[in-house]
């Protein structure tokens, strides 16, 4: 009996596919914006187009993400665009799978957080398809080499200069540690001791971010006469502690300061002094470590400096109470007006890159602007000395 | 008729004969998917049956049907593997190192130039079986259970992806660039593999191209299938998962047979990183990451038991293609992303408690 | 005609660590009879079966196959050289066919590794004719009855065309019909000219079908006597190694009111019919009828353990529900169930644990934490109500012979202060010598007043230590016998009321 239903599911299905080949699917037309309109899209309210949209992000975990799609969320339905939202668990396959389902389904617009950016091919794959279905790709957050955008008239990004934070966070560190030198130096050896967490290998923003916030503070320490930031552990050739997931995960961070304090603490004269974070997940997960030895604690005494970036609110709460130091704002909810902005052009009709001229556009290797790529300017929060 | 032969018949019967409600709920999954399919298609996305969307949902399912042929072995032998998303990340990688582009600036070993795609395979696919040799040894000469051995392997192959992904010119980058004899043999299609799926503005029929690794997925799961049910290996597989101590004492090689199931589920884990190596494009320590849980998954919705011993090839595909239909159905339904997992998981509990249904002796 | 030794095992030693299971045993197989290997559980018959089959490894001695020296690795060598063995434990893949499980480990083949299903449907149709075997080969093995499924592993043994078959507990899950189906299998490879090894504790097929019978006792081997000069008692004290004078105890209960009402309780998904019967305090009940009948559905289906549809229990006048074993036991019940190795003893845990598991609650202290001390004092008292010889309340349950293990059982049931104990074949693959102390224990429970509810399919136990025995066929109470007054034809006539 299995069997017959077995068979009778994939007689529905191949019927499904003759019918299909008779007629003239809307979804093979889907610039027309024919397709089955009746549909409520997800959370959209007042429904007052026709326009798919499908906006896949990396992954829903990801703290920042959850700030710019909560942003986005809102101002999708406002517009009044059905949309709908896509998770890829840091998995590019499931995107990929993700992205050629909406296309089969009629969307008429691609607003992608793409998972693989350490190379231009997964997003180049993302470009071919939509190119091949006439439909435009907005990009964003998450960067790549820029031939892809090139490839494609309708196609832009939306996002940051990935080493713009890094060089915010190294400034804001070597600003601040000039002006409470001392009180940082805990074994007053003359020397900062500090921890770099990465969170990820291969991703450029990780890579810059963890670059330029030693780099710089330790051009500003130079400047000043003071020696450069010290990593805690000579044995260490990368200088850095990596989540190896590749998540950015504040648990990884926890982890690594627990075994790290095991070793190197103010007993032992070798305490780490200054914690750097390429997010601010990552850097909260260090002060919980740090808080289950009496560091950092609200109205406590001791305080090692942590920076982190995004600006997540809690990390803001956390500058406020005085257990973190400073965090360098990428600021979703801009994120999520610039990409808005693109896709009201769309729904008028107009080029994907007009109205954008209050935008900074980034600049490629040659100087020249890049005139589809938008990069939302960072800001310093905290860090004052 | 004979008394025996009435006796039989009645037994069959009996056995045949069962109640409405049982026969309701023996297929409540198939009952169900069939409504699913029927609801979305005619209530909330009338693109869900288009051709365009059937070539995709066929793709998907070929993409993730090898991996699951080959862990559901593991299962029927009682045990898991844990590695398989680990062992597809590394064949992966290693596939596409060795076909990237020649003259390509990221190329990993530009020493070597770009090799036969069918060399290629054969080193993925050696490589994959390797791995699985390696898990069936430890389970077969240790009595280790899988869990146990393919948990520690999974680590295992991590560091050594880890280790790979910065050799050579690579330095920890994704590997990309890939040469187009590779890509063309996974994703290119046939001449006859074109699904007309629409017209275009200017009157042209539009076609859908079904990829290559489509037929080569229905080549592997014939092959399982005769391997599952036509050899004295895939017979001897299920005698093991069914009782090993029989099994033993009728003389059949254990260690073999557990070293051979594990190795065959590592030789379609190699398969599955050589397809996704070109599918994806753009490969990391990241690839394959969780690729066993949909496997798993997969096999136990199609009915492929933890009891050991029992499941069919029909079932695995069902499962594999259930896991894609909710998947794109879902999506195309508007279901809003965070609810997908509850009913992904919420299927997997439905199904599996439907299948020991089945097994339950009833006193 | 001369009858050659086909096989000889000589000075056939093996050791496990701490326990020599075997010390030199000798045992010599001719052509065309059978031999019996008789020995009291524990006495080495099933490891001197294994060390011959290649399962485990001899430490001295030889094996001697038709003039050839031979030591099998493993259990296919041994198949391979033709020594096929029935095993005691049903060793099948139940999820699979019957044919499957036939010629598992030498599936006919095409091509070197492709299966053909038509030469092994040809043999398996072969075989069974040859046998007159009725079992459709293309049946599930889990859908069938036990005794089907034995003769399956029969056939199967039969079917590897071997010179010397063993045959290691053949008959335990066999009803009377295929017992002597089996017989007559017996005497037609007797014929072919094979060696048979028959392992029984039924004195009676023994006596009946072997030509000569070796005993064996604790791993040593023992006398080797032709069959036609033993008789039972002989037997009997050669395997205990004393007389063993009177194979039940005294009577000494006395049956009072009846204190348990039973009226027509049946199953909902198995055969048991509307039955009814009564249980008098300090009784021993019987309970009689073929493999299948329902005997052990009325006890489970009381317990609880069996879905019950319709009937009435009454206790002390007091109708119960029964409605699973939790209720069954806060109701006084106790159930020994017939797996023992399977459902009735934690193997791997020890004394202690598996004699007071069925009571914790009577342990704790305040409610919450288990106190040692109460536990020992209650497992002392077990281990020397019951005699149960162990060295210690530490030690494995399953390393003690099985005859303690049941005692341990017991043991634990009597802690939960039962009324009425139901015990399903208390004396399964138990020695002789340890069977009357299990009799003993039944007949003093009942003396101090418990009812006691007992299925076995050993006739001459129940006449010898039962009150009233009532008798089931086909699911159904088929008669009720006062044991004093009955006879074993009797019984089986009842017994085959509903057949």
């Amino acid at each position: 009996m299995k069997k017959y239903l077995a068979l009778a599911l994939a007689a529905t299905m191949s019927v499904g596919l003759l019918a299909g080949c008779g007629g003239t699917p809307a979804a093979s037309n889907p610039g027309s914006g024919s397709g089955s309109g009746s549909s409520a899209g997800s959370g959209s309210g007042a429904q007052t187009s026709d326009l798919k949209v499908g906006v896949f992000y990396y992954n829903f975990a990801d703290a920042y993400i959850s700030t710019v799609r909560a942003a986005m969320d809102a101002k999708l339905d406002a517009l009044g665009v059905q949309y709908q939202n896509f998770d890829a668990q840091t998995n590019q396959a499931t995107q990929t799978d993700s992205i050629n389902t909406a296309i089969t389904d009629g969307y008429d617009l691609l607003i992608v957080n793409v998972v693989e950016n350490a190379s231009p091919e997964a997003a180049q794959g993302v470009v071919d398809v939509a190119k091949n279905a006439g439909i435009p790709v907005i990009f964003f957050n998450r960067d790549f080499d820029v031939s892809v955008l090139q490839s494609y008239e309708n196609s832009a990004f939306v996002g940051t200069d990935p080493a713009e934070a890094g060089h915010m966070q190294g400034k804001a560190i070597g600003e601040y540690l000039l002006a409470n030198y001392d009180a940082v130096d805990l074994n007053g050896d003359g020397e900062i001791s500090y921890v770099m967490f990465k969170g990820q290998e291969g991703n450029p923003e990780a890579e810059f971010r963890t670059q330029f916030g030693v780099e710089d503070a330790d051009a500003v320490l130079t400047a000043a006469g003071k020696p450069a930031l010290k990593f805690y552990d000579a044995n260490n050739a990368d200088k850095y502690l990596v989540d190896q997931t590749g998540a950015w995960s504040a648990q990884a961070a926890t982890d690594y300061m627990n075994t790290i304090l095991g070793q190197y603490n103010e007993g032992n004269g070798n305490m780490i002094e200054l914690v750097i974070a390429n997010n601010d997940n990552m850097a909260e997960g260090a002060i919980a470590a740090l808080q289950t030895v009496g560091y950092n604690m609200e109205g406590g005494s001791k305080t090692i400096p942590v920076f982190g970036v995004d600006a997540l609110a809690s990390a803001v709460e956390k500058i406020d109470a005085g257990i973190m130091t400073g965090t360098v704002k990428q600021d979703g909810e801009a994120m999520a007006a610039t990409i808005v902005t693109l896709v009201e052009n769309v729904l008028n009709g107009e080029e994907l890159m007009a109205n954008t001229d209050q935008y900074i556009l980034a600049t490629g290797e040659d100087g020249a602007e890049i005139a589809n790529k938008i990069l939302v300017p960072y800001s310093l929060v905290g860090g004052e000395a | 008729m004979s008394n025996e032969s009435k006796e039989l018949a009645a037994k069959a019967h009996r056995f045949g004969g069962k109640k409405p409600s049982d026969l309701l709920l023996d297929n409540a999954l198939y009952i169900l998917m069939i409504i699913a399919v029927i609801y979305i298609q005619f209530f909330r996305n009338s693109n869900f049956l288009m051709p365009a969307s059937l070539v995709n949902i066929l793709s998907q399912t070929a993409a993730y049907l090898p991996a699951a042929l080959g862990i559901a072995g593991c299962i029927v032998l009682t045990g898991t593997d844990l590695s398989a998303g680990r062992a597809v990340g590394i064949t992966a990688c290693i596939s596409a190192s060795l076909l990237q582009k020649v003259g390509s600036s990221s190329k990993m070993w530009p020493e070597i130039g770009t090799l036969p795609v069918p060399v290629v395979i054969l080193i993925a696919v050696a490589l994959g079986a390797a791995i699985g040799a390696f898990n069936g040894f430890f389970v077969a000469k240790f009595k280790l259970h899988p869990f146990i051995v393919t948990l520690g392997t999974q680590l295992i192959l991590y560091s050594c992806l880890l280790l790979y992904v910065n050799m050579g010119n690579n330095g920890g980058m994704a590997i990309s660039s890939l040469d187009a004899t590779y890509t063309d043999f996974i994703k290119g299609s046939l001449p006859f593999a074109q699904v007309p799926t629409g017209t275009n503005a200017a009157g042209e029929t539009i076609y859908t191209p079904i990829p290559n690794y489509v037929w080569i997925a229905i080549g592997l799961t014939v092959l399982m299938w005769f391997i599952w049910n036509k050899t004295t290996f895939g017979k001897n597989m299920f005698a093991l998962g069914a009782n090993e101590e029989a099994a033993r004492v009728s003389g059949v090689n254990v260690f073999k047979t557990t070293v051979m199931v594990f190795a065959l589920a590592g030789a379609m884990y190699g398969w599955t990183g050589f397809v996704e190596g070109a599918r994806i494009g753009s490969n990391t320590a990241n690839t394959g990451f969780n690729y066993e849980l949909d496997a798993i998954a997969a096999c136990v919705i199609g009915g492929i038991s933890f009891v050991g011993g029992i499941g069919k090839i029909r079932g695995i595909i069902i499962g594999v293609l259930l896991l894609r239909l909710i998947f794109v159905g879902l999506n195309m339904a508007y279901v809003p992303q965070d609810l997908i997992y509850m009913v992904k998981g919420g299927i997997i509990l439905f199904a599996c408690a439907l299948d020991m249904r089945k097994y339950l002796v009833k006193k | 005609m001369e009858q050659h030794e086909l096989l000889e095992m000589r000075g056939i030693t093996k050791e496990f660590p701490g326990v020599k299971a075997l010390d030199g045993v000798n045992l010599t197989v001719r052509a065309g009879t059978v031999h019996a290997l008789m020995g009291e559980n524990g006495a080495g018959k099933s490891t001197l079966m294994k060390c011959l089959f290649g399962i485990y490894s001899k430490d001295s001695g030889t094996i001697t196959l038709d003039g050839k020296e031979v030591n099998f690795k493993s259990s296919k060598e041994a198949l391979e050289n033709g020594v096929a063995m029935v095993h005691q434990e049903l060793n099948q893949a139940l999820t699979r066919t019957v044919k499957d499980n036939l010629w598992l480990g030498r599936y006919p083949k095409v091509g070197g590794f492709i299966v053909s299903e038509r030469i092994m449907d040809q043999r398996t149709k072969e075989i069974f004719d040859t046998l007159e075997v009725s079992v459709n080969p293309k049946a599930v093995m889990s859908t069938l009855p036990v005794s089907q499924r034995q003769m399956v592993e029969i056939a199967k043994a039969v079917s590897y065309d071997s010179k010397i078959i063993v045959f290691d507990e053949p008959t335990s899950s066999l009803t009377e019909a295929e017992v002597e189906h089996l017989f007559r299998i017996i005497d037609m490879l007797k014929k072919k000219g094979c060696g048979i090894i028959y392992i029984s504790h039924k004195m009676d097929e023994i006596l009946r079908i072997s030509d000569e019978v070796t005993i064996m006792r604790d791993g040593t081997w023992v006398a080797t006597r032709p069959a036609k000069e033993l008789t039972m008692e002989e037997i009997i004290r050669l395997m205990v190694g004393r007389e063993l004078t009177n194979r039940f105890p005294p009577k000494t209960n006395k049956p009072g009111d009846v204190i348990l009402d039973v009226q027509h309780i049946s199953g909902k998904y198995t055969r048991l019919k509307d039955a009814t019967f009564q249980l008098r305090q300090g009784e021993v009940l019987g309970i009689a009828g073929l493999d299948g009948s329902g005997r052990t559905e009325v006890l489970e289906n009381l317990f609880g353990a069996m879905t019950r549809e319709g009937g009435t229990i009454t206790l002390h006048g007091k109708e119960i529900r029964n409605r699973n074993p939790q209720e069954s036991i806060k109701n006084g019940f106790a159930l020994l169930t017939e797996e023992r190795r399977a459902t009735g003893i934690f193997g791997i845990r020890d004394i202690r644990e598996n004699t007071v598991v069925s009571s914790l609650k009577d342990y704790l202290l305040g409610g919450i934490c288990l106190s040692d001390k109460k536990m020992k004092e209650k497992t002392d008292w077990s281990i020397q109500a019951m005699h149960i010889k162990t060295p210690s309340q530490k030690t494995q349950i399953r390393s003690l012979s099985g005859g303690n293990q049941q005692k341990v059982i017991i043991g634990r049931w009597l802690l939960t202060k039962p009324e009425v104990l139901l015990l399903d074949e208390p004396t399964r693959g138990i020695d002789v010598g340890a069977k009357y102390e299990i009799y003993q224990l039944i007949i003093d429970l009942a003396k101090e007043g418990k009812g006691v509810i007992m299925v076995s399919s050993e006739m001459p136990e129940l006449l010898g230590v039962c009150d009233r025995i009532i008798v089931m066929s086909g699911g159904q109470v088929a008669g009720e016998v006062d044991a004093k007054n009955t006879s074993q034809e009797e019984i089986l006539t009842l017994a085959a009321k509903y057949v």
